[in-house]
């Protein structure tokens, strides 16, 4: 009993104990706040980057694949719900009569793409593409004006002849494109010349842009534009009407998604068994389509968690002296607690439960500012944004309408448990040696 | 002659320094009956600190034997030891040794506390309270409870350390050199405190002094010097 008595008399008395605790505090609070925001961001641009994918994607797929054996082989599978084929190439786009700009361009973002001029045409089948992902949310995105709106039913349709396409939100207002206006795309293809030889040859298609579209993932929208699959085909593979470079495909249940994928893996290589070694096309999950950029956030969120921690060890060591010097003034006292009947074993506990009583409340302190702070981050940017005018999280750079927060118990519990073992591992040392101390240099003295 | 209530049979006390071994008890003989008042005397340095340490186990001897009611004590486990002390006896010492952060009823609470667990002591700590409110009454501070020690005179400490000595309801009281600090007058009204409680409830007490006449108020004188006893006179 005496122990924890003993030990908040002795806290209390001295308030630079607080100096430990708002160490502590300070640090579970960055801990819980900070890496709730990252988690938040996470769930957020893995929403975003779901958004704009299809479940699994078949690609990496030969020269001379086919779609229909393909097609065949993938709808018998049970999960498949859907499928549609994409031609993927690459080209610039200008106005009628001027040069594309060169790289890069000024005033964007790598973030949101169409930071170059370079982009990759998605050749599609637009009422299949509908079936499989998000296509048609993306032609009605509300934040795109009435003007800019495609034709839902058909937004790709020729009626007049004249090849269209499909623009991204962002890209289509800064070039300050209309429906209706023709640009120029410019690609090229390589050739199998003569003696094995390679010649470019290039390829200028003139469009119609028939709208925009908007996912929730800006570096998709900045850097895709959508073409009729039949158009890119003519122009890249006249010689190859069945030509297939990637599938989008649907699955009906996505709890099996891996599952799926595997089998999908070996329907495709299958079809694409020419007898030997060498295996055609790859089945990848949307996870795994986009894994290095959810990687290197994730990564990101490592990287501060660590420089976190690393912060929390050196407010322990703000404890540590608190505790030191604490121990050093009441060395006086372990002879008469001594004298009294305690043991050792009890000055030690008395030491130690003045720094995990610190440690108990800074962290529970943290904890609860940290649980506050992010779960009102929104209403704090905006009270701080009123107040100073400046913004501490700007959304828009993040293609984000509220500062992300995701809390995670288990991360909480991480970070009390870090906390305890970082302040148990300080307090021990000063309790230890109050606990070493001689009583009887202390009886003896004054 | 009943079994003396402590008592020490040939007691040696060596401290190394280094390489040196210097001496500090070399075989003292000496018993305390209950209730008994005894005064330890002798010359600076002569080792009486050090025995009554020992006597109180908070110093383990060379050699020799520290016998409690007759039953060696001196070589019990260190929890066995810390128990006995807080059970039986109560100490007094020259610089009060009260905890600064506590108040002068605390200061004496803390002796109930050393050996309840928390929840034993929440149990009994109303009648915990009153005790030490008597006992404090008793040595003529019921109104200075919630005094800090830095608030007291040093003889109001003297009479806080002796509350809690006896807090415990001790059988023997060590005391060294209580009024050592304290000026002739106070040093008068802390021993005589000190004498009447320690009667009335029939405590031994063992008194280190320098004091020749505090110490003819005593049952029987012992004399050390150089670490032995000099002389003790057998029977009063
Ligand atoms: N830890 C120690 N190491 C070495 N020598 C010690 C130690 N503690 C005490 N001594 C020595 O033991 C001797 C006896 O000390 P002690 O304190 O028992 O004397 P004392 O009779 O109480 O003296 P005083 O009347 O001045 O209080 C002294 O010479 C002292 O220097
Ligand atoms: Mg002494």
């Amino acid at each position: 009993m005496y122990r924890l008595f003993l030990a908040v008399r002795y806290l209390l008395t001295r308030p630079i104990n607080l100096l430990g605790m708002l160490g502590i505090l300070l640090s579970v609070w960055a801990l819980v706040v900070v890496v709730s925001i990252f988690s938040g961001f996470l769930v957020e641009i893995e929403r975003h980057v779901r958004s704009a994918s299809a479940d699994i994607s078949v690609g990496d797929l030969p020269p001379w694949a086919e779609w229909t054996p393909l097609e065949r082989a993938l709808r018998d599978d049970p999960n498949v719900q859907g499928l549609a084929r994409r031609l993927v190439h690459y080209g610039m786009i200008s106005r009628p009569g001027e040069r594309p700009p060169t790289p890069p361009l000024l005033g964007r973002t790598a973030l949101h793409g169409g930071d170059q001029p370079f982009l990759l045409l998605l050749g599609i089948d637009a009422a299949a593409e509908r079936d499989v992902t998000g296509f048609a949310e993306w032609l009605q995105h509300p934040a795109i004006p009435a003007d800019l709106r495609a034709d839902p039913q058909a937004p790709l349709a020729a009626p007049d002849g004249r090849p269209r396409v499909l623009v991204g939100l962002e890209r289509l207002q800064r070039d300050g494109l209309r429906r209706g206006d023709v640009v120029v795309l410019t690609s090229g293809r390589l050739l199998d010349g003569p003696e094995g030889g390679r010649g470019l040859q290039q390829i200028t298609l003139e469009l119609v842009v028939a709208g925009a579209f908007k996912t929730h993932h800006g570096g998709f929208d900045g850097n895709n534009v959508f073409v009729d699959h039949g158009v890119l085909r003519t122009a890249l593979h006249p010689d190859r009407p069945d030509g297939v470079q990637e599938i989008a495909i649907r699955v009906r249940d996505l709890d099996g998604l891996a599952a799926t994928a595997d089998r999908l893996q070996r329907a495709v290589a299958r079809v694409l068994d020419r007898g030997d070694d060498r295996a055609f096309g790859r089945v990848v999950t949307w996870r795994e389509k986009n894994g290095q950029f959810l990687a290197s956030v994730e990564h990101q969120r490592g990287l501060l968690k660590i420089v976190l921690v690393v912060i929390m060890v050196t407010a322990a060591f703000l404890m540590l002296a608190t505790l030191s010097m604490m121990v050093t003034e009441k060395t006086s006292d372990i002879g008469i607690l001594t004298a009294m009947g305690g043991t050792p074993g009890g000055v030690l506990q008395v030491f130690l439960a003045c720094g995990l009583t610190i440690t108990a409340a800074g962290t529970a302190l943290g904890v609860l500012t940290g649980i506050v702070t992010s779960v009102y981050l929104e209403e704090i940017r905006q009270a701080v944004l009123w107040a100073t005018g400046i913004d501490l999280f700007p959304l828009n750079v993040y293609n984000l309408d509220r500062v992300p927060c995701s809390l995670d118990p288990w991360w909480l519990l991480q970070v009390a448990a870090m906390a305890f073992a970082v302040g148990g591992v300080v307090s021990a040392w000063p309790a230890w040696r109050a606990a070493r101390h001689d009583p009887l240099v202390s009886l003896r003295g004054a | 002659m009943s079994t003396p209530v402590l008592a020490a049979h040939a007691v040696t006390k060596h401290y190394r320094l280094g390489k040196r071994e210097i001496p500090v008890l070399r075989g003292v003989d000496l018993t305390l009956q209950a209730g008994e008042r005894l005064a330890l005397l002798g010359a600076s340095g002569a080792g009486k600190s050090t025995l009554l340490h020992v006597l109180g186990l908070l110093d383990q001897p060379t050699s020799g034997q520290v016998c409690f009611d007759g039953r060696p004590v001196h070589d019990l486990p260190i929890a066995e030891r810390a128990r006995l002390r807080h059970a039986h006896t109560g100490f007094v010492f020259q610089f009060y040794h009260l905890i600064p952060e506590l108040t002068a009823l605390q200061n004496v609470l803390l002796a109930r506390m050393m050996a309840s667990s928390m929840t034993g002591y929440w149990r009994q700590r109303g009648a915990a309270r009153a005790a030490a409110k008597a006992l404090l009454e008793q040595v003529g501070l019921g109104d200075r409870l919630h005094h800090r020690p830095a608030e007291l005179s040093g003889g109001e400490r003297q009479r806080v350390a002796i509350a809690r000595a006896l807090l415990a309801e001790p059988r023997v009281i060590l005391a060294d050199e209580p009024t050592g600090n304290l000026d002739s007058h106070t040093a008068a009204g802390v021993v005589d405190l000190m004498f009447s409680i320690q009667q009335q409830r029939g405590i031994a007490l063992l008194l280190v002094t320098h004091n020749e006449d505090l110490a003819r108020r005593c049952d029987r004188i012992v004399r050390m010097q150089d670490g032995v006893v000099l002389a003790e006179p057998t029977g009063t």
